[in-house]
């Protein structure tokens, strides 16, 4: 919705513009792509975008894993949502860069963890082709009339927020990438069947029973923490977390961080309060 | 009988998925996988479901999944069974898990021909109340009044969202006289595992239909799941019931918490006005009244004979 809000936002500023999200499966938290085209002239091009000028990031833990940089144009900018000055990024090489803690700025504003109108603010900031009065056009229209008009608002105060405390800078180089971490194996190269059976690759077990290579810990914002005196061993957060991150021991539960998603479950469910939630911030830097 | 305290650590839906934070349907099938067990064969419609526990090459299930089409699961489940039996390993439990539009509307004719061929299969109906997937549709089992992309709001900012009541699958299964039909909900954890333990043990037709909150679809807290769906059942929104062989049991009167208690935590029913709520607390007033008299009038199924010709 952002990415189309933004693109709303370049129309209202005379751009001609088009956006539109990555076709994919999309599950609240997890990373996904969206795309915003906009300039002077009549848009002919309907492709996704591959070289960018900008990239915006929303979470600050996928710098970690992609190459945000791959395909961003000589002089393009990437815009981080972090609580890290722009000049503390570490990146595959040296970039222009922005950063605002989108996160704090939209929980205060939103109460939610949707950074997405925080960095259409830090956007217009950042880049100064677009204007605010554009960003605030472009979160009325697309998400005032999905949404409501109280949603819209709020969102509208976040962006605001984003747009005075971004900061402008250079990140950093230095930040080496694993080359391809997913192995798919072509029709070829599986044994006729219906499932792929379990088997072990350079880049982890698949198949059946295989989804633990794939760690969901980094899609969590808030993370539980346990007072194991608290706990009477009640096991029902180990009943309910949807993730199974919560093994059960002798005498109280244990908490593990591979795949907990900060749902907020288990803290929900104790009774005698032995579990609260905490905002995770990895590395604190406030300008 | 399986307690909370009695479940297995061994997980058979792992770690790893890519449901999101707090999804009720995850939660369905990791606890009812754990009472399963390793001797079983899943089988999946295109739904969240799907989606989140096969990202290829990852799977989720620790024992044999696979899927076929979208209205098939009742029927590729019981195709899987049949083959199983003919390879003598009739012990080998089938599970369908659908979604509520998998289960209510594309595969309602599946569902029947298996129910009333009494198909030795387990059918798991996790209901969202919607067609969550592709990005929140009404399905039949959507409650009146909520927000859906396909049942909008009103030009005004107060009423609308879908204008018919939720579709009764349960009682739609009970009409084929199956072996086993019950309701579940997360939030009453004892009566849910009973309930897929004795599920589990029979033979024939079996189905379960277990209310499962979506805090996306539903517009609520990650963290609410849970309270969802224990309010729910108090309302009286969703009863919990069990029909077997022919007797049809309510499990839980309800305590009949107002309505609004559920509703409010919930983004999808925020635009409902005054007389979409007063609408709501008389349809669970007389849902429950016709659920007891039905309760009351079916009794033991009397024994036919039946002759066999083959
Ligand atoms: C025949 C067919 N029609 C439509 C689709 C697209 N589709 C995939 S998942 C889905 C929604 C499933 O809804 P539901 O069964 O309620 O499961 P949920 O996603 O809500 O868990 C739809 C419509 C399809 N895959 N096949
Ligand atoms: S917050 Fe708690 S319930 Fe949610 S995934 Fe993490 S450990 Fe599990
Ligand atoms: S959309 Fe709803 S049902 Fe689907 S994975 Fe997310 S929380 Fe679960
Ligand atoms: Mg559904």
């Amino acid at each position: 919705m952002a990415a189309q809000a933004l693109a709303v936002a370049a129309s209202h500023d005379g751009y001609s513009a088009i956006a539109f999200p990555f076709f994919g499966a999309e599950r609240r938290g997890a990373p996904v792509l969206a795309f915003t085209r906009f300039g002077e002239e009549r848009l002919r091009v309907r492709t996704q975008v591959y070289e960018p000028h900008f990239v915006v990031v929303l979470d600050e833990s996928l710098v970690e894993t992609v190459d945000v940089l791959a395909g961003l144009r000589p002089g393009g900018m990437v815009i981080v949502n972090t609580t890290r000055a722009p000049d503390r990024l570490v990146l595959s090489k040296k970039a222009k860069s922005a950063t605002v803690d989108a996160t704090t700025i939209a929980l205060k504003h939103t109460k939610q963890a949707a950074v997405n109108t925080a960095m259409l603010g830090a956007f217009a900031k950042a880049t100064g082709l677009i204007t605010l009065e554009g960003v605030e056009a472009g979160i009325m229209e697309v998400f005032g009339r999905r949404l409501s008009k109280e949603i819209a608002d709020r969102n509208v105060a976040a962006a605001r927020a984003a747009y005075e405390a971004t900061r402008l800078g250079e990140g950093d180089s230095g930040r080496v990438y694993a080359k391809a971490t997913k192995w798919l194996p072509t029709a070829q190269e599986l044994p006729p069947g219906l499932a792929t059976p379990p088997m072990e690759t350079p880049f982890g077990r698949v198949g059946v029973g295989s989804s633990p290579s794939n760690l969901t810990g980094g899609w969590r914002v808030n993370k539980p923490v346990l007072d194991g005196a608290e706990c009477t061993n009640c096991l029902l957060c180990w009943f309910y977390c949807p993730d199974g991150s919560i093994t059960r021991g002798e005498k109280i539960v244990e908490i593990h961080y591979e795949y907990c998603k900060g749902c907020g479950i288990c803290a929900a469910v104790c009774a005698p309060k032995a579990i609260h939630m905490e905002r995770e911030i990895e590395e604190e830097v406030k300008a | 009988m399986t307690t909370v305290k009695d479940l297995p650590r061994e997980d058979y839906f792992l770690s790893g998925h890519t449901a999101c934070p707090g999804c009720g349907g995850a939660m369905v099938v990791r606890e009812v996988m754990k009472v399963l067990g390793p001797n079983t064969v899943v089988y999946m419609p295109a739904s969240c479901l799907l989606i989140f526990s096969d990202m290829y090459p990852y799977n989720a299930f620790k024992v044999p999944s696979l899927q076929i089409l979208f209205e098939t699961s009742a029927i590729a489940a019981a195709g899987v069974k049949r083959a199983l039996k003919r390879l003598g390993k009739d012990d080998t439990t089938v599970v369908a898990f659908a979604g509520d539009g998998g289960t209510a509307d594309i595969g309602m004719q599946a569902l029947s021909g298996a129910a009333e061929r009494n198909e030795d299969i387990l059918y798991v109906c996790y209901d969202n109340e919607a067609y969550m997937n592709t990005g929140i549709q009404r399905s039949g089992t959507t409650p009146f009044g909520a927000w859906t992309t396909t049942t909008p709001l009103g030009s005004t900012s107060e009423g609308q969202g879908k204008n018919e009541f939720k579709k009764d699958v349960p009682r739609i299964l009970m009409a084929h006289d199956v072996p086993y039909v019950a309701t579940a909900s997360l939030g009453f954890p004892a009566d849910f595992l009973k309930k897929v333990d004795k599920a589990k043990a029979k033979k024939g037709f079996r189905y379960l239909h277990v209310l499962a909150p979506c805090p996306v679809g539903w517009r609520a807290e990650s963290d609410s799941t849970v309270d969802l769906a224990k309010l729910a059942v108090e309302t009286g929104i969703f009863t919990l019931l069990e029909y077997e062989d022919g007797v049809l049991t309510l499990n839980r009167e309800p305590r009949f918490t107002p309505v609004r208690e559920y509703l409010k935590l919930q983004g999808r029913f925020k635009h409902l006005s005054e007389g979409q709520i007063a609408s709501i607390e008389r349809w669970v007033k007389d849902k429950w009244e016709r659920d007891r008299a039905l309760a009351k009038a079916l009794g033991p199924k009397p024994k036919v004979p039946v002759a066999i010709v083959r």
